[in-house]
């Protein structure tokens, strides 16, 4: 009996770039590591440099990992995933270590050993997710499965999740905890950009007209109505602002995209609207949100002392920062701002990187941005560029609600900073998406069903 | 001093990354420039019966390109039917319109009759006369 195995084509490839940018990125985390150690101990010193090595050496193991592959994978998200992550570790080894406590068998790991730990299970996610997916047909030909699946993981949360900090986020099973929220986007962006590849024609269709605005046939709305629907769902009963926000955003870009349509954006902004004024009268939490953003002075020591303590930080940071552990992160053992380590990283790094190093954090995201859109821009068909557009939203929009939450621009949601912030979930569904984002820039090996219009436009007769 | 100078240091080690990073994001930009400019789509030639064009050759075509059995037309496509200035296929914003530049002759869009103006997709087939070419995408860089 002969047994035929799949031959698994792997040409070793160099990939320079790459190697180069994660060479340098290396530089720069010990630079940071040994200024971290530095100024801890008051002389020069390198600390305990163990979580470093682990991770410089989870990034060369991924680097050759991608070598030793011969995939055509982009040469830039690797190393800007290093730095944030390194950023990351630098942060977590540096606050006030029991934010987060938990006890694995015997031993006791704090906030920067748990944070290791997540950031190399998301950097083997990563590299696992950009190596072996070779195809994503399985994902459109799935899209209902994956709908029904992201409604049961919403349904879990509705039912048995427990309320940390007034919203309903988390699911305990056993000894392991999650938030499905983080995945849940992942999902619903698959089903989106499913649902809009098989539908553009018909929803980029003008058929009904109400005033100046034209509108696509009415059972085609639907589908926004039932998003604007879950979202508002999320915020009620899970009083999750940040990742309805969130989905409800990326689902009018990715509309946006799909057709071109103006209407449709400017149709989302007013149900945006209309649901928010809603939400706002009707719901505590809602209001307490706003009112603090509008006005964090009026309750310093209650509601606005998170907000005020933020913008105090980047007060302090001033242009070139005080220094890794200069800053003044805890007093007395209790951290300055609540929640440092999740929601407050970006203040954390305006404090002790300064503006400089905001903004620097700022622009790794909109270079993310760019490599995402490009990838998205040259994908060989409309599914896959609409799921790269989305995964890339996904990412970018969050560090912006939540960047820009952290300097009072608008509303604090509870959303983390991509790759920065504390957090299991978080880390390795960033870590899932960059990886999908990997294996679809690789042309030569993702190929998709060929479709008869594979071009993303507006088809309107003349 | 030495606290100071680390402290500098690594954010200017942030931004020489950042630098190298946006001279890469820039070289691919200029590289996908350089490749993408010289057309914006081909047209397969599927049937040919008077071998004018050339049928099963692939035609690398500009924004605007003009079809008739004229010699003036960008592409000279010869058969009874088709008249000297047959069609106009353009590529506008972000579509492919085909429009009947009134020569007389039949012109269709995967079979059916031009009136005016169609818009034209990639895999369409347009049919002058006997003639039938079909609208591709330009060659891939990466294919080539």
């Amino acid at each position: 009996m002969r047994l035929s195995l799949p031959r698994l084509r792997m040409r070793p490839q160099i990939r320079d770039r790459e190697s180069r940018l994660l060479f340098v990125v290396a530089i720069t985390l010990c630079v940071g590591w040994v200024s971290l150690a530095s100024t801890r101990t008051g002389s020069l010193s390198i600390g305990d440099p163990l979580p470093l090595i682990c991770w410089l050496l989870a990034l060369g193991g991924l680097h050759l990992a991608f070598v030793i592959s011969g995939r055509d994978l982009d040469q830039v998200l690797l190393p800007l995933v290093g730095l944030l992550g390194g950023i990351s570790l630098l942060f977590m080894e540096r606050l006030p270590q029991d934010l987060v406590v938990q006890q694995v068998g015997d031993r006791t790991l704090m906030l920067g050993d748990l944070q290791l730990l997540w950031l190399l299970l998301g950097a083997g996610v990563l590299g696992i997710t950009a190596i072996s997916v070779r195809s994503v047909r399985w994902l459109r030909e799935y899209r209902y499965t994956w709908a029904a699946f992201g409604i049961c993981l919403l349904g879990a949360v509705f039912l048995l999740g427990d309320e940390v900090n007034g919203a309903r986020l988390s699911i305990h099973l056993g000894p392991l905890s999650g938030q499905p929220s983080e995945l849940l986007k992942v999902i619903l962006v698959v089903f989106l950009a499913a649902y809009l590849a098989d539908n553009r024609p018909i929803l980029a269709r003008t058929s009904l007209r109400v005033g100046p605005l034209r509108l696509p046939p009415l059972p085609y709305l639907l589908p926004m109505l039932a998003m604007w629907g879950i979202a508002l769902s999320m915020v009620i009963v899970q009083k999750d602002l940040g990742a309805a926000l969130l989905l409800f955003s990326v689902f009018l870009a990715l509309l946006y995209i799909a057709t071109q349509r103006v209407s449709y954006v400017v149709v989302g902004l007013v149900l945006f609207v209309v649901g928010a004024a809603l939400l706002y009268s009707q719901l505590g939490h809602v209001r307490t949100r706003v009112d603090i953003w509008l006005d964090p002075w009026a309750d310093p020591l209650g509601a606005g002392y998170q907000v005020i303590r933020s913008l105090y930080a980047f007060g302090r940071g001033g242009i070139l920062g005080t220094g890794l552990d200069a800053g003044l992160p805890a007093v007395g053992g209790v951290p300055a701002i609540p929640l440092i380590h999740t929601d407050f990283a970006f203040a954390a790094v305006g404090e002790e990187l300064g503006l400089l190093g905001a903004l620097a954090v700022g622009t790794c995201y909109l270079v993310l941005a760019e490599r995402g859109l490009r990838i998205a821009a040259r994908a060989p068909d409309e599914f896959q560029a609409l799921l790269a557009a989305g995964l890339t939203l996904v990412i970018v929009l969050q560090a912006a609600l939540i960047m820009a939450a952290n300097l009072r621009l608008v509303p604090l949601t509870g959303v983390t900073l991509p790759f920065i912030s504390y957090g299991g979930s978080s880390l390795l569904t960033n870590s899932l998406v960059v990886g999908l984002l990997l294996a679809l820039s690789d042309r030569r090996a993702v190929r998709g069903v060929p479709a008869a219009g594979y071009r993303i436009g507006r088809s309107a007769v003349v | 001093m030495v606290l100071w100078a680390l402290r500098i240091g690594f954010i200017v080690c942030i931004y020489v990354f950042l630098a190298l990073v946006v001279r890469t994001l820039w070289r691919d930009l200029r590289a996908a420039v350089a490749t993408a400019a010289p057309s914006v789509g081909r047209l397969i030639v599927v049937a040919s019966p008077l071998g004018r064009p050339e049928p099963g050759t692939s035609i690398p075509i500009d924004a605007v390109t003009s079809l008739g059995g004229d010699v003036n037309n960008t592409l000279v496509v010869d058969d009874p039917d088709v008249a000297s200035q047959h069609g106009l296929l353009t590529f506008r914003g972000r579509a492919w319109y085909l429009e009947d530049r009134g020569g007389g002759g039949p012109l269709r869009v995967n079979g059916e009759m031009v009136d005016g103006a169609a818009t034209v997709r990639y895999g369409d087939e347009i049919g002058l006369g006997r003639v039938r070419l079909r609208l591709e995408r330009p060659h891939d860089v990466a294919d080539a």
